[in-house]
């Protein structure tokens, strides 16, 4: 009798279970999608500060090339 | 010496917000909404940050019309692009919890299309520099079209207040109660996404003076 009395119970808690889990699953997705953001958009300016700094030093070689000759 | 603070602004704000992932995952579950609950401890943040992005871009492109100084033209972008980011990352933690707590990812209320008209705007705002290659159009051109931009700002920020909205009234100017120890953890994430926005900012203007750098030195090597 005890042990039936606890099923319901069992079943309750897995319900349970699997809506924190659901609930865990859209939390995660969200602070995932913020953090995907903000990251992609560091990598962006990373590689443009890389392109900007490319771009100044073949500048200034090509002027002190032009200005030797 | 300058690069050295920001790098630290930097660290820190991750370090801020590293520590409180893991202080918002220990807080209890909201009576309502359950765990989903806690995007808002970044849902916010990002929101405050797009508005204090905006804020500054508006002012920077005042400043460039009143002065023609390209220094507020070059802060006006930097901001303007983390705005952008800002929002970006707010539109979609929003729409990740509607799809949990209404059951559809998007609607067209007031405050979510305002919010999205915002984006567009100022996407169209760096799309617009893009198109315009003469510095000082450019500059003004952009200038104008930010100032304008920014009238929706105030429609996004009240849009729950003016208008029936499917949105939640904000927790903290409408009477609405949050326990002290979650504002704590709100307010930290709110001074972190502020600290890495000032980085952000911070690391892009000095990428549009590189680019002017770039565009005087291509000009000198036409010249010689």
């Amino acid at each position: 009798m005890h042990l039936l009395a606890q099923v319901p119970f069992l079943a309750q808690l897995a319900t349970e279970e699997a809506r924190l889990q659901h609930q865990y699953e859209f939390l995660s997705y969200g602070l995932t999608a913020a953090w995907v953001i903000l990251a992609v958009y560091v990598q962006m300016m990373i590689r443009r500060e890389r392109k900007l700094k490319r771009e100044i030093a073949s500048l200034r070689a090509m002027l002190e090339e032009k200005h030797g000759e | 010496m300058r690069e050295k603070i920001l790098y630290i602004l930097g660290a820190a704000a991750i370090a801020i917000l590293v520590w409180n992932i893991n202080a918002i995952a220990r807080l209890p579950e909201e009576t309502r909404q359950g765990v989903t609950f806690k995007i808002i401890f970044f849902h916010v943040p990002v929101a405050i940050g797009a508005v204090t992005a905006a804020c500054v871009s508006f002012l920077a492109s005042a400043g460039f019309l009143i002065t023609r100084n390209f220094k507020f033209d070059a802060a006006a972008v930097a901001s303007t692009e983390v705005g952008l980011a800002f929002l970006a990352a707010n539109l979609v933690t929003g729409s990740i919890w509607g799809r949990e707590i209404w059951g559809i990812w998007w609607t067209w209320d007031a405050r979510l299309t305002s919010a999205l008209v915002c984006w567009l705007l100022y996407a169209g705002y760096l799309m617009l520099r893009q198109a315009i290659e003469e510095p000082t159009q450019r500059a003004t051109f952009a200038a104008v079209f930010s100032i304008f931009a920014f009238l929706d700002v105030p429609i996004v920020v009240f849009s729950i207040k003016w208008w029936r909205t499917q949105h939640p009234q904000p927790v903290f100017w409408a009477g609405g109660s949050f326990p002290p120890d979650w504002t704590r953890h709100l307010m930290w994430n709110m001074a972190a996404m502020l600290m890495l926005g000032i980085v952000m900012t911070a690391v892009r203007y000095r990428q549009e003076e590189a680019q002017r750098e770039i565009d005087s030195l291509r000009r000198m090597a036409h010249a010689i």
